[in-house]
């Protein structure tokens, strides 16, 4: 895969993969290979880049390079936010909404270094060894070479014979709220005109929030409303539609 | 008086019908000769089933010694038995097959977490190859994950005796390329206001 220079930010640059491995190897190629500035690494642009490279070769990896394409694109963009926002969300919980400082980044670029070289140390010995073809015999099974091990028995059984413990769920609790109440409330709220998303859902927890997105995007598909978004990751507004007997003007 | 087998002819006929590796435990378990006597032979079979004189060779890999063909051959063999050779790994499996091995026995989400993206469709397609297999569990974590390393026929596929036969890692990289990464990322770390705009 190349990138070309296209542009202003792209135009000192060329990054040539033949398939993402995920956005450290893109990283570690913009730093190793073309002293980039991480921070200002133009996405759009190489977006932009890599859309131009397919038209030009279309045949060219088809669906799995798109995929890879755009699982790394996306990881890239994950990253990139939460180093530059390390406080991007206070309520983040687990790893997967783990914020990365830039030297917590430097230490995992460079332990994906040593494995991306180990990585090219493996297909070099991978490539030095192929054709190795071994006999066709597989032995039989030979259960009086088999080892009884009665501790592992012992545990065998404990299992096959316990009862399951259940897991716990009350940190789960009650589902407090639905589809359909928060479908009213959208209805309701587009009465008076468009709304953000946002200024929407603002006092509302995060079960909340996704449930009135899924009731938003049920109302759209039912042509209730219009979903609209003018730019990437940008305001998300509900609009009430003609037919939306909630946005028309009261009869006289 | 007719004398019995030669040693050398004895592990030839025991490596013969044996696809996977044969320890030397069971070797000499199977001729009856005892450990020096073992050695002296199969160094003798590995000089006359090297590369350089004959379709078959002999390798010590994966803990074992097996037969196989001569690499210089394959194209024959593979036009016999109307088979071609395995499509090669990808950049992504061999990262996984990396972290297997250097940094394992280790669960698909810390696979996901050294490379930086979701790992799960390379691991199945290593698990369909015999190439990774999982070893345990990791009870210390939520869920406990199967923990994965990599087999036998990984070995057998790299031309090494054990893992200890790959270099150490941190000799794969030269200290300059990783001081330039940190420096890179040291001088970033203080971002202008306005970088996040560029995404």
């Amino acid at each position: 895969m190349t990138f070309e220079p296209q542009g202003r930010s792209l135009a000192d640059f060329t990054v040539e993969l033949d398939v993402y491995s995920g956005p450290y190897e893109w990283l570690l190629a913009l730093i190793l290979k073309d002293e980039l500035e991480i921070f200002e690494i133009p996405l759009r642009e190489l977006v932009e880049s890599y859309v131009g490279a397919r038209e030009r070769d279309p045949a060219g990896g088809g669906l799995e390079r798109d995929t890879d394409f755009a699982g790394s694109a996306s990881a890239l963009v994950l990253l990139k936010s939460r180093t530059l926002s390390p406080a991007l969300d206070p309520d983040a919980e687990g790893d997967e909404d783990e914020t990365l400082s830039p030297q917590e980044l430097a230490e995992r670029l460079t332990e994906y270094l040593k494995i991306r070289r180990a990585a090219e140390h493996l297909r070099a010995r991978f490539a030095a060894n192929a054709g190795h073809h071994p006999s066709s015999h597989t032995l039989p099974p030979r259960p009086g070479r088999l080892r009884i091990r009665p501790d592992r028995v012992s545990l065998a059984a404990r299992r096959a014979f316990s009862r399951l413990i259940d897991p716990p769920v009350r940190h789960l609790g009650p589902i407090t709220v639905t589809l359909q109440e928060l479908a009213g409330m959208i209805r309701t709220a587009l009465v008076t005109g468009p709304i953000s998303y946002e200024v929407l859902t603002r006092r509302m927890d995060r079960l909340n929030r996704a449930v009135a997105f899924a009731a938003a995007l049920s109302l759209a598909q039912e042509g209730a409303l219009t979903l609209t978004q003018t730019e990437p990751l940008g305001p998300l507004i509900l609009e009430p539609t003609a037919l939306e007997p909630t946005a028309m003007e009261p009869s006289a | 008086m007719s004398e019995g087998p030669r040693a050398e002819h004895m592990i030839e006929a025991v490596l013969l019908v044996s696809a996977a590796p044969v320890g030397t435990s069971d070797l000499s378990s199977a001729t009856g000769l005892p450990k020096p006597e073992l050695e002296s032979a199969l160094a003798s079979l590995q000089e006359r089933y090297s590369p350089e004189t004959s379709g078959i060779v002999l390798r010590n890999v994966a803990g074992g010694y097996q037969l196989t063909t001569n690499p210089g051959c394959a194209a024959a063999v593979e036009r016999f038995r109307e088979e071609s050779r395995p499509t090669p790994l990808s950049n992504a499996a061999h990262e996984v097959l990396a972290c297997a091995l250097y940094l394992g026995p280790l669960s698909r989400g810390a696979i996901s977490r050294v490379r930086g993206v979701n790992s799960d469709a390379v691991v199945r397609n290593l698990l369909e190859r015999g190439l990774l297999v999982e070893v345990g569990t990791d009870r210390e974590a939520p869920g406990s994950p199967a923990l994965l390393g990599v087999t036998d026929e990984f070995l057998a596929a790299t031309g090494s005796s054990t893992s200890d036969d790959f270099p150490p890692l941190a000799s794969l990289v030269s200290p300059e390329e990783l001081s330039r990464v940190r420096d890179r990322l040291a001088s970033a770390s203080a971002p202008p206001e306005d970088a996040g705009e560029s995404t």
